[in-house]
């Protein structure tokens, strides 16, 4: 899976390639609106993370290229402008995703799993970790050849720690992740514990090996080997 | 006061002040010519009398008119000057006294002495002195409606433009892309007004828009290092693993970016507000958005067993679907907040108001300051203290009123909408 990370921050553009490699996937960095014309020119990928505000000109017009070029890469814009009406244009002109700056990274590598299976229609619906196996397009997990019934949030959550596998995601990442940014969690109570638990004792009850770890009560991860 | 009634009422009352003093000045100028035209008649009279004394030695016939009538007295001795005076007379003629003007004076002839009277009546005078005044009174009159006639009418065309821009100006908003455009003018003050106007919002629109421009960029950049300093948080937490007080550690900086990165937000969204950046033209189903932030929510406040009575009626406004959903979400971020553990929190929305209620067991709140930014009632490391400010400028632009109450233990949140229901 190839992915090309168009950002003029350097540091940022690292820890997305840190991240990113980790994850499986094959990056490459360009910092300006000139080097990423060119690598869109020469090669194709599976999915572009493209920045808006990019030395030398505008990503949008990067997109506008694309789209006119009739390009199949897919698109997931990362911008610092959140308005409504951003979002709106970068969708129209045929981003596949927006996500707004500052981000949780692993909520990136999620998206970026959710364009690349779009694209691949062929079979590529099923995400596996482990003897986890998630269907995304009938929304059905099996777990040791067990349907296993999830509610949405625990779908959800399960595909999320899936795709950042071995990775401590943040509660704050996976609230985030579930419930967006409008709303804020009272901080004396932790619902996102019961979540887990709940989440574990189902995988356990059908027989999966409890992988979830808790990590001092400040994230969790899907530990697998 | 209209500067038309003012203008009308100066006009009026000094135009009738002049033309009164004008009159009266006029009439005792005119009464004195004429009075010294009937002199000259009378000293006339006294010399053609005088001569024939010369000539004849002796007193002419007394000479009888209507209007001029002469009297011979024999004296002893002779009177002072000679003086003309106005008084009053009988006229055999006309069988009546009237007001005359009189000359007396002696005359000596054939040994004898004689006091003279020659009266001249004054009634012609009189009479055309009546004339001339009602003459120019109704003039004053006239004019005067005239005046007033055309005045309003002219100032009424006059003024057209001047109301046609102020209409303008009302309707201007800054957030609008282009400058206000007013068109030139025939009338030199009016065109002076409007290019003043027109000039004056083109420096106006384009610092606001230099302004606005800085805001979001300033914005945007700052959103980037907060993105990279997120995301180094991210990969430390890979690298922590075992140490648990660096773990605390880092999660309490992904806190504060998280919070500096919303608080961002919300100022932006603020400013947005302030500027008018909106239009209020989608229509909104108000009761969908409740009961879907509801449900977001019911893990929460299951979580915290709150008891949440709802009751919605079907609400469709006017109104802005993103704003509409932030309104919402943050008056249901502080009822689920501040509501403690097992309390009670209502939600009732007909179609002229919102009323949000939820239990407290501390007092009311500061009604004063409450909407005001970066006020919390209390310390709390969640709140960005803009909600509540958020909410408020909302509703002032949507043009509902917000208000608070702390009724039997309770905080009560109305917001009445004051429209007609879309």
């Amino acid at each position: 899976m190839k992915i090309l990370i168009i950002e003029d921050e350097i540091t940022l553009n690292q820890s997305m390639v840190e991240f990113l490699s980790a994850a499986g996937y094959l990056c490459e960095s360009v910092f300006s609106y000139k080097a990423a014309l060119e690598k869109i020119d020469y090669y194709s990928y599976d999915c572009i993370v493209l920045d808006i505000m990019l030395p030398g000109g505008s990503g949008l017009d990067l997109l506008n290229y694309l789209k006119l070029d009739k390009k199949t890469d897919g698109v997931i814009i990362i911008s610092a402008r959140g308005t409504l009406e951003d979002k709106i244009e970068g969708l129209q002109l045929g981003a596949d995703d927006y996500l707004i700056k500052p981000f949780h990274i692993a909520e990136l590598s999620v998206r970026i799993a959710a364009i690349i299976r779009r694209k691949n229609f062929n079979g590529q619906s099923v995400v596996s970790a482990g003897d986890i196996q998630i269907d995304t397009v009938s929304k059905s997990v099996i777990i040791c050849s067990k349907t296993v019934e999830l509610t949405q949030k625990e779908f959800q959550l399960l595909l999320f720690l899936v795709i950042n596998k071995n990775r401590v995601l943040s509660k704050n990442t996976i609230a985030e992740h579930l419930w967006g940014d409008s709303m804020d969690f009272p901080d004396n109570y932790d619902f996102i514990y019961s979540h887990i638990k709940n989440l574990r004792k189902k995988i356990v009850a059908t027989g999966g090996e409890d992988c979830i770890k808790s990590i001092y009560g400040e994230g969790y991860k899907m530990q697998l080997l | 006061m209209k500067l038309f009634d003012k203008y009308n009422r100066v006009n009026l009352t000094s135009t009738i002040i002049t033309f009164v003093v004008g009159s009266i000045a006029f009439y005792f100028v005119l009464d004195y010519v004429l009075t010294s035209q009937l002199d000259r008649g009378l000293l006339v009279e006294q010399s053609e009398i005088v001569d024939f004394v010369k000539e004849h030695k002796e007193v002419p016939e007394p000479l009888t008119t209507k209007h001029q009538w002469t009297e011979y007295i024999l004296i002893n001795k002779p009177i002072a000057l000679p003086k003309a005076t106005t008084t009053e007379a009988f006229n055999k003629l006309e069988n009546e006294i009237q007001h005359v003007r009189q000359l007396v004076f002696t005359i000596a002839a054939g040994g004898r002495l004689y006091r003279v009277i020659i009266n001249q009546s004054k009634t012609e005078t009189e009479d055309l002195l009546q004339m001339i005044i009602l003459v120019i009174i109704l003039m004053i009159a006239l004019i005067l409606l005239s005046n007033y006639l055309i005045n309003r009418k002219l100032v009424t065309v006059l003024w057209k433009p001047f109301y046609t821009t102020i209409g303008t100006i009302k309707d201007y908003r800054l957030a609008e892309k282009k400058a206000l455009q007013l068109p030139r003018e025939k009338l030199d003050e009016i065109d002076l007004l409007n290019t003043s106007l027109n000039s004056m919002t083109e420096r106006i629109h384009q610092d606001y828009h230099a302004l606005k421009m800085f805001t979001e960029n300033a914005s945007h950049e700052m959103q980037t290092p907060l993105a990279v300093i997120h995301s180094k948080v991210e990969s430390l937490l890979q690298l922590s693993q075992g140490q648990e007080a660096m773990v605390h550690q880092l999660m309490t900086i992904e806190d504060a970016t998280l919070k500096l990165s919303r608080l961002h937000q919300s100022l932006l969204l603020l400013a947005k507000l302030e500027n008018r950046q909106f239009e209020l033209i989608e229509p909104v189903n108000l009761t969908s958005i409740l009961q879907s932030k509801l449900e977001e929510r019911e893990l929460i406040i299951k979580a915290k067993e709150l008891k949440v009575a709802v009751i919605l009626e079907e609400v469709h406004l006017h109104f802005h679907q993103h704003l509409a959903e932030i309104m919402i979400n943050n008056l249901l971020n502080n009822v689920i907040r501040y509501t403690p553990l097992h309390g009670s929190v209502g939600i009732y929305l007909t179609v002229n108001e919102l009323s949000i209620k939820n239990y407290s067991i501390n007092g009311a709140l500061d009604k004063q300051k409450l909407f005001q930014r970066f006020y919390k009632e209390e310390q709390s490391a969640e709140s960005t203290g803009l909600g509540l400010a958020i909410v408020n400028e909302i509703c002032t632009l949507a043009g509902f009123s917000i208000e608070y109450s702390f009724i039997s233990q309770e905080h009560v949140f109305m917001i009445y909408f004051n429209t007609q229901p879309a």
